[in-house]
């Protein structure tokens, strides 16, 4: 699904070029739980940008579902971004004034071909899945930090990707609330999603089953783990 | 992204800073009302000017002395204050014995002080013959207009305009038969105009006095040449016919060979309607250029504050860029929401406008009646406002909306 090559990413930081990523190679295959893991400054949000299609690499080939990004042009990556990702992330990035239901909507918005009327049945059912059915109509700002990760992780599946990509998505919630956003995304990698993960967090990081560490732009070791399911204790701080 | 899409998307954003949107149509509001009431304004006084000028009758025909400069614009040289004596009772005969022309009236016009016990007025007034009140059409509302005998036996008579006749008699007393004096000279009333208003030759024909052309010419300026002829053409002949057979007489009368060295310029009212017609569009498009400064001031309040929304509202288009909005679909909505915008305002300028017009025949007509203002909403004023607001909006969104569709996602995402 995923096949990254010796990818590197340089930026120019007040005219130094700065090595982001130093030649990062791995595959990621369809279905799989994946935790990226990494002291910050180690380059695994701008792996996580690039693997989003929402950057490019500097060189090296990145092939999604087997198609290299070097051949996409920016708006083939935006149709692939709305069809086949989701996306959540640390500061849930919600339209504040919108209602949950608008803000679940929004990806569909950008996807031609649905008719309003079955717009209407997806959003409700990822908002359903989430367990916010009785929010709505409300605005997404009044909402909890928890309630929102999870109307971010709704508008993240309301077009049923085949990827979920997740930026830190525990790192602004409590632990209660982190677990639940934890507990879904795990449920929505028993129904077959692959699950892209990116936490500092150790105990976050163990709900995967194959944890890829990143130390200065390179990957430091990649294994699988059991899955922690059983090891865990309701707490996960 | 569906268009119906991308307009809920954009209405959605304007209502949210509802204060801000309002404020910013207002720019466009202004603009779009003044060009508007501007554009009327011309109109109407384009119509009152044309409107003037055709009441006076398509088959008439004004003889000038002086040389015609080829310049339609250039006044004759009798408004100029040069005196030409070229026109004559000759003249009048010659054009008499034309088939082409139906009757012909000499004028000569002054100023003057009428008075009546110990009421005056200063007024202009028109010495000519009894033809004036056929050509012109003129109707009374009490008493006779002046014979042919007296003109030619120069009898001191006089028809007045209504408003004069108010002015020195009151409501009360009948100024038939009573005994004016005009530049010290008696004259028996003998009838009172009907019309009031302004006249051919911007007389207000309210306040004239027209006497026997012989008594004007001996007593009041001693001259013995006329000021201008009014020339009705025959209407069984064409007006193009008649104004060249009028030419050909003249010339005769003249004893002029060399076309080049005419001595008279004739116009018709449509000769005049054109040079007046070409004068008030000028006018009103002068008057719509000042008006769309404000306009143009309206539209780059649009264009800064769609910037500072395209720069607050950075994280939102990260966000829509993430989930799959492109380039083109980011632009066009903020596109549409300066259209939007203007549009708006726009229509809400051309209502303010169509009210300000309203109100300005309101008070014209009320308080000015005398006036005839007439009431002018041009369509194409209405057309005119819509497309300029949307072209505004199209015009000063796109570089905003251009930025917009621009952004990097991870920058815009990262953005605080």
């Amino acid at each position: 699904m995923i096949t990254v090559e010796s990818l590197k990413k340089e930026y120019l930081e007040e005219e130094t070029p700065t090595l982001a990523l130093q030649g990062v190679t791995f595959t990621i295959k369809k279905g799989e739980f994946v935790s990226i893991m990494g002291p910050s400054g180690s380059g695994k949000s701008t792996l996580l940008h690039i693997l989003s299609f929402l950057d490019r690499p500097t060189s090296g080939s990145y092939k999604f579902q087997g198609k290299s990004m070097d051949d996409m042009s920016d708006e083939e990556l935006a149709h692939v971004r709305n069809k086949d990702m989701g996306f959540v992330f640390q500061s849930f990035n919600l339209l504040s004034r919108l209602s949950v239901y608008d803000n679940v909507e929004i990806p569909l918005l950008y996807a031609n071909g649905i008719p309003p009327g079955k717009r209407k049945a997806l959003v409700e059912e990822a908002v359903i899945s989430v367990g916010l059915e009785d929010k709505l109509y409300i605005e997404a700002g009044k909402l909890s930090g928890g309630q929102k990760q999870r109307v971010a992780i709704a508008r993240a599946l309301v077009a049923d990707p085949n990827v979920i990509f997740a930026d830190e998505p525990t790192g602004n919630l409590d632990s209660k609330s982190g677990l639940q956003v934890m507990e879904i995304l795990e449920s929505l990698h028993d129904k077959g999603r692959t699950i892209i993960l990116v936490t500092h967090e150790t105990q976050t990081a163990e709900f995967a089953n194959r944890i890829i560490k990143i130390k200065d732009g390179m990957v430091e070791s990649d294994e699988l783990i059991a899955s922690n399911r059983k090891r865990r204790n309701g707490d996960l701080k | 992204m569906l268009l119906r899409d991308a307009f809920k998307t954009a209405t959605r954003s304007l209502t949210h800073g509802k204060m801000r949107s309002i404020l910013t149509m207002l720019g466009i509001v202004i603009g779009i009302s003044s060009v508007i009431v501007l554009m009327s304004i011309g109109q109407s006084a384009q119509d009152l000017i044309l409107g003037e000028v055709e009441s006076i009758g398509s088959n008439l025909i004004i003889v000038t002395p002086g040389a015609p400069s080829g310049d339609a614009f250039a006044p004759p040289p009798s408004a100029q204050g040069i005196v030409i004596t070229t026109l004559l009772e000759r003249d009048i005969k010659a054009l008499e014995r034309e088939p082409s022309i139906k009757g012909a009236a000499p004028m000569v016009s002054g100023q003057a002080e009428v008075v009546y016990g110990n009421n005056n007025k200063t007024v202009s007034y028109q010495g000519s013959t009894a033809e004036l009140f056929v050509i012109q059409n003129l109707e009374l509302k009490s008493g006779f207009a002046f014979t042919k005998s007296d003109v030619n036996s120069g009898n001191h008579v006089a028809v007045i305009g209504p408003d004069l006749a108010e002015t020195l008699f009151g409501k009360y007393v009948n100024p038939l038969n009573k005994t004016i004096r005009v530049k010290n000279i008696s004259f028996r009333v003998v009838g009172v105009l009907e019309a009031s208003g302004t006249g051919a030759f911007g007389v207000n024909q309210g306040d004239m006095v027209i006497i026997p052309i012989t008594v004007a010419q001996k007593e009041l300026l001693g001259i013995i040449y006329f000021n201008n002829i009014l020339v009705q053409a025959n209407p069984e002949y064409e007006i193009d016919f008649a104004k060249s057979r009028l030419t050909f007489a003249l010339r005769q009368s003249h004893g002029i060979t060399d076309p080049k060295k005419d001595d008279f310029i004739i116009q018709t009212q449509a000769d005049i309607l054109s040079i007046l017609g070409s004068i008030t569009s000028i006018l009103t498009l002068f008057l719509a250029a000042i008006a769309s400064i404000s306009l143009i001031v309206g539209g780059i309040g649009i264009m800064n504050i769609m910037l500072v929304a395209v720069t607050e509202r950075t994280r939102e288009i990260g966000l829509r860029k993430a989930v799959g909005a492109t380039d083109g679909d980011i632009l066009k909505q903020f596109l549409i929401e300066s259209v939007l915008l203007t549009f708006i305002g726009g229509a809400i300028g051309i209502a303010v406008g169509a009210g300000i017009v309203g109100l300005i025949y309101f008070v014209l007509t009320t308080f000015f009646a005398s006036l005839g203002w007439v009431f002018a909403f041009p369509i194409s004023a209405v057309v005119l406002g819509f497309a300029v607001s949307g072209i505004a909006g199209l015009v000063f969104g796109i570089y905003p909306a251009r930025q917009a569709g621009k952004k990097n996602p991870i920058d815009a995402l990262r953005y605080e």
